[in-house]
């Protein structure tokens, strides 16, 4: 020990100037920590996944296997398992996304065969039961124009493909099942009076030709070896004064070869005679199916009457006698376009007719239903397909409102004159605020388990409700911490194209409600369609559904609020005039602009829109060609704004040497990424960063040997955007940086212009390698912007994954500050511990949408697709929150054990002191 | 005429001998190939098929092919050019393959290397692919140990000075440690005592040295 004591001695303070230096550093490495991932025990508590499969095709019923399944195949290139009795996915196979994905046929032999792909096409077997593939066999058709009218079915285990050649012949083609063989062996068979409205009914293949006013009913059994043509005159079935030629085949999976005729009449082939049922359509829009019930087939019709609301019933094919345990009318069920996509009927025990039947709607949802009309499960397939979201506010509670209304100024200054008023109403709340906390203790404990069924705002604004516009124009309304859907509001003549939402007010203004719209276009006339809920309940509210009369161009939320603290909405129309919506907020427009982007010619439009003291216009202000010329041939890929009310927390950086560089901070720039062609380097991509204001090019760069891909990101002074680079096959990603420089252009807290432009703002540029490929991209946001910013990239292998901006800065010059940075890579590091949704793969990731939360350090995360998936992130950590392992036993017995303690010593010190004074 | 025929022909047979030669690439047609291959599953591989979490995806879903029950898979119709290969698993790591197929339809399959991507190191083809690792999505919780209380920075920031402060003096008044203190300043008067040897030497060995190695030693403090 004295040894030591001597070595150490003399080297004492430097010991401690180590020791001091140590501890920085384990303080800095603690600070940019670049590694955010959650800890396992933390799966599922901040996220949550949604499997969806798309808008249903084919479906039909696995009864063979144990586990009972329906198994369907979607219009978005999906096969999937879904489980009987909860309707949740059991295995799910995505397929591509292009027309090489379409799948044409999915029938359940002992294996599930699909035939997918468009000439080429595949044929797939699957095991119902696991998922794995069984068989894989690729066919490729010589006559490529008529591929598409191809046909398919499976027949004793062989693969039927049928290819009409309207007006001459039927070619058809047998193939085995499982390997494909028998190519070539076709057999033609001579059908003349074929055309484009026939249909297949298998193995019959039925067309109506003729004459007008003396048509015949076509029908011949493809497969068989002798040719039996079945004809009959349509005036048997139908008179032919009103008959506008339909031919439709019956929903689900026919048992029996059967057809409707002008949606009136429904025909079946028996014995290679046409046979017409006792029972007819009972509405044109009605969805008719054959199902196998206890004694023999009957005929299932689904439809929705005026006065009953959702109808179904079944009738006897062979007596036309009700079956009355389908009979169902349920006026509660909302779906649009009930058809049935398939129905089993089995026998119970107990002699019961025991059925399912599946039922997909115009709003592309599923449901199950049984006899009797029970709903069992139901699956919102519309959300496999968002187009717009929206995270909005929740209101805060009454008690709240009541006290915020206190303190809010004008309020106090208008009904509190008196200060016995307000000391009154002081005491009123608090005797509130006790009865609520006496309440919320007495139920504490029962209501534990129950969702909180009152939607107000939580402490640290994580609890909001997320709009969702899909593709079908259903609008959903989502809780976002449990995933579950509070309303549903369908529009069926809303067009999602380009959709926008726009949140005209939040739940802040009490007693006002919140106030959301979507920018739509009406589905037949592509004029604007705009619908105004409360997105807090999902009810219509002030315009509701407001039809326009002409089509729009672009669509703007007025910066400043109405008396009503309601923004106004700034639509500009094809003929360029201005419409404002509430007109009373006309006289609030001022310093507007607006751009109008053409996609194809790359052509850019600025408009000023002005108050000129009756209405309001639209002047235009400015035009760019971006890609040079219009001869360029260039086209927008994408387009990316600031979002609207975003902060800048800090004007500059400090750099290592305590000097700052101060950020070009313009609200107004857009940057557009175009793509053209070039007569050097085949492709060029070009992002030109445009000043939407005054029409000023700030920045522009090109890459030679490029795709765009339409992937931006654009924050504070920030813009990243992806292309993929041909030369060297790889995705880039471009990160630019706008500084000012070191000395600031205008004072502190003066508005930024626009119209001054006498300096030009320092590009920093660099790129960087990603090593994957992408489907979106996004930056997180949160409410200050003192947090630091993260680039989230969703992958096409399904990750989203969070990648530092200090991984991808523009600026990344000189030495001096390579201590603070991450060693520079080309390669952008894609760390496991970076993905957010971890083991929980995304199929088709396609937007990747972020909100701040209340919390200045969290920022919430959906990304949609075809699945659904909510985080939220701290990209700084969770600066402002407790870690959620803290350990409160351990800091309260450390706490008492101080007091135990103090008061302990506080004795013996007093009793020493005695006993000196004693002595 | 005859010329220009005789130049069809040979390409013609060029061609044909070359279509021969990659029949057994199983070429499909219209210069469609399939690129094959097998998964290796993880080892420690669950009871649950793995085949169906599998997925194979092409330049990034372009192409998806699906694993069969004994790990093989079939990318079919894929026209000639380059392709990264991926296999995807949740839970496991599998390393990407560029497979190129020319306009003849060679197959080459190679390391993919985003950095220099003219750089080849080839990997069989057909594809055999393992798993490489599993993915470690999470942090490890932190647990308490006495360890890493006690080799806290914080920690030994605090105790260290208070050792310094409460025990040092505290040895000083102890006293073995004056003895053993007095010890080692004993041993460094030892070290000084040849030195002294040396000036008594010197002492009377004369003046005149003495002067000499006076210098000497001024020298060498110099020196020093």
């Amino acid at each position: 020990m004295g040894l030591l004591s001597i070595y150490f001695k003399p080297n004492f303070l430097g010991l401690l100037k180590c020791l001091n230096k140590l501890n920085w550093f384990i303080v800095f490495f603690s600070l940019i920590n670049l590694s955010v991932c959650i800890y396992e025990d933390q799966i599922g508590k901040f996220d949550w996944r949604q499997t969806y499969v798309g808008r249903i095709k084919f479906s039909q019923f696995d009864t063979v296997s144990t586990a009972k399944k329906i198994i369907v195949a979607t219009e978005e290139n999906v096969l999937a398992a879904l489980n009987l009795k909860t309707g949740q996915v059991v295995w799910r196979h995505v397929f591509e996304s292009a027309s090489t994905g379409n799948i044409q046929l999915l029938q359940i032999t002992e294996k599930v065969v699909t035939v997918s792909g468009s000439n080429p096409y595949l044929v797939r077997g699957w095991n119902s039961a696991t998922g794995v593939l069984q068989f894989e066999w690729s066919l490729t058709l010589q006559n490529d124009e008529q591929a598409d009218f191809s046909e398919w079915w499976v027949q004793n285990d062989m693969l039927v493909h049928m290819l009409p050649v309207f007006g001459s012949h039927i070619e058809v083609t047998m193939y085995n099942l499982a390997t494909g063989q028998n190519k070539g062996s076709t057999t033609k068979l001579p059908a003349v009076w074929s055309n484009d409205g026939c249909i297949v009914t298998a193995p019959y293949y039925t067309c109506i030709h003729g004459p007008m006013g003396n048509q015949q009913l076509f029908s011949l059994d493809v497969t068989s070896n002798t040719m039996h043509l079945i004809s009959q005159p349509l005036s048997e079935y139908v008179t032919l004064s009103s008959y506008d030629g339909n031919l439709r085949p019956l929903d689900g999976n026919g048992i029996l070869p059967a057809f409707t005729i002008d949606d009136k009449k429904i025909i079946m082939i028996k014995n290679s005679q046409f046979e017409m049922l006792k029972t007819d359509v009972v509405d044109p829009s009605a969805s008719v199916a054959i199902v196998d019930v206890a004694n023999g087939p009957a005929v299932l019709q689904t439809w929705i009457d005026d006065t009953q609301g959702f109808s179904m019933r079944a009738n006897s094919v062979s007596t036309g006698a009700e079956v009355a345990e389908l009979r169902t009318s349920d006026r509660e069920l909302r779906l649009p376009d009930p058809e049935v996509s398939s129905a089993v009927c089995t026998k119970s025990a107990r002699e019961q007719l025991v059925c399912r039947v599946l039922l997909t709607g115009g709003d592309d949802s599923v449901h199950l239903m049984q006899q009797g009309g029970r709903i069992l499960w139901s699956r919102e397939e519309a959300l496999a397909n968002v187009v717009a979201a929206e995270f909005v506010e929740l209101p805060v509670s009454d008690l709240d409102a009541a006290i915020e209304s206190e303190f809010d100024q004008k309020e106090a200054a208008k009904m509190y004159s008196s200060i016995w008023a307000a000391f009154s109403r002081r005491l009123q709340t608090q005797f509130q605020q006790l009865q609520t906390l006496v309440h919320s203790i007495q139920s504490g404990e029962v209501l534990e388990d129950d969702p909180p069924s009152a939607l107000v705002r939580d402490y640290f604004g994580l609890h909001k409700i997320i709009v969702l516009v899909t593709d079908v124009g259903k609008i959903f309304g989502m809780d976002n911490l449990s995933g579950s859907i509070l309303w549903q509001y369908y529009e069926s003549s809303l067009d999602t194209e380009n959709v926008l939402v726009y949140t005209r007010r939040t739940a802040r203004h009490p007693p006002h409600d919140a106030y959301l719209t979507v920018v739509g276009k009406h589905e037949e006339t592509g004029n604007g369609l705009i619908i105004s809920l409360n997105p807090i309940t999902g009810s219509l509210i002030g315009e509701r559904v407001l039809q326009l009369d002409v089509q729009l161009l672009q669509v703007a939320v007025l910066h400043k609020a109405d008396n009503e603290k309601l923004h106004a909405l700034i639509l500009l129309d094809k003929d360029e005039n201005v419409q404002i919506l509430p007109q009373s907020a006309a006289p609030l427009v001022e310093n507007m602009f607006m751009y109008v982007a053409e996609r194809n010619t790359a052509r850019v439009q600025g408009y000023a829109i002005i108050y000129n003291g009756q209405t309001v216009e639209a002047l235009r202000t400015w035009l760019v060609q971006l890609g040079g010329s219009a001869e360029a041939g260039h086209r927008i890929v994408a387009a990316a704004g600031k979002p609207g009310g975003e902060r800048v927390h800090s004007p500059g950086r400090v750099l290592a040497d305590r000097s700052v560089l101060y950020k070009y901070v313009n609200p107004n720039l857009v940057l557009f990424v175009t793509e053209g062609p070039d007569p050097l380097h085949k492709d060029v991509v070009v992002a030109t960063c445009v000043d939407a204001a005054s029409g000023a090019i700030i920045a522009a760069q090109a890459h030679r040997r490029a795709r765009a891909l339409p992937y931006v990101v654009h924050t504070e002074h920030y813009l990243a955007y992806l292309y993929y680079n041909d030369k060297h096959r790889r995705t880039e990603i471009a990160t630019v940086e706008l500084y000012e420089g070191k000395q600031r252009w205008s004072g502190a807290g003066a508005a930024f212009t626009s119209l001054w432009a006498e300096r030009a703002a320092a590009v920093e540029r660099l790129a960087y390698i990603l090593p994957a490929a992408p489907a979106a991209a996004a930056v997180t946001h949160t409410e200050r912007s003192l947090t630091d910013k993260h680039v989230l990239l969703a992958l096409t292998s399904g990750a989203i994954v969070e990648v530092p901006w200090a991984y991808l800065e523009g600026r990344r010059g000189g030495g001096e500050e390579g201590a603070m940075l991450p060693a520079p890579a080309p390669e952008i590091m894609l760390a496991p511990e970076a993905r957010l949704n971890y083991n929980r793969t995304l199929a088709r990731p396609r937007q990747l949408y972020t909100a701040p939360a209340g919390l200045e350090s969290t920022s919430l995360v959906l990304a949609t697709g075809l699945d659904l998936f909510y985080t939220r992130v701290a990209p700084s950590k969770t600066f402002d929150l407790l870690k959620d392992d803290f350990d409160y036993y351990l800091i309260t017995i450390v706490l008492a054990a101080l007091i135990v303690a103090t008061y302990s010593t506080k004795y013996f010190a007093s009793r020493k002191m005695l006993k000196l004074a004693w002595k | 005429m005859k010329q220009i025929l005789s130049i069809l022909f040979a390409v013609c047979t060029f061609s044909e001998v070359l279509s021969a030669v990659n029949l057994q690439e199983e070429e499909v047609g219209n210069g469609r190939y399939s690129i094959e291959g097998k998964v290796f599953p993880p080892e420690e591989q669950d009871l649950l098929p793995w085949q169906v979490d599998t997925r194979v995806h092409v330049n990034g879903g372009e192409y998806i092919g699906f694993v069969r029950d004994d790990g093989t898979f079939v990318i079919h119709n894929v026209p000639s050019g380059s392709y990264v290969v991926e296999i995807l698993h949740p839970d496991y790591m599998y390393e990407p393959v560029r497979v190129e197929i020319n306009s003849k339809g060679k197959f080459r399959a190679r390391k993919v290397n985003y950095i220099q991507t003219s750089q080849v190191i080839q990997v069989p083809y057909p594809l055999r692919l393992k798993a490489l690792t599993k993915y470690r999505y999470f942090q490890v919780r932190e647990q308490w140990r006495l360890t890493d209380f006690l080799f806290n920075p914080m920690v030994i920031m605090m105790v260290l000075p208070l050792l310094f402060i409460m025990i040092l003096p505290k040895m000083m008044n102890d006293p073995e440690t004056k003895e053993d203190l007095k010890q080692i300043s004993n041993l460094a008067k030892m070290s000084d005592m040849p030195e002294m040897s040396e000036m008594f030497t010197s002492l009377f060995s004369g003046g005149a040295t003495a002067k000499a190695s006076a210098a000497k030693a001024k020298q060498v403090k110099k020196r020093q």
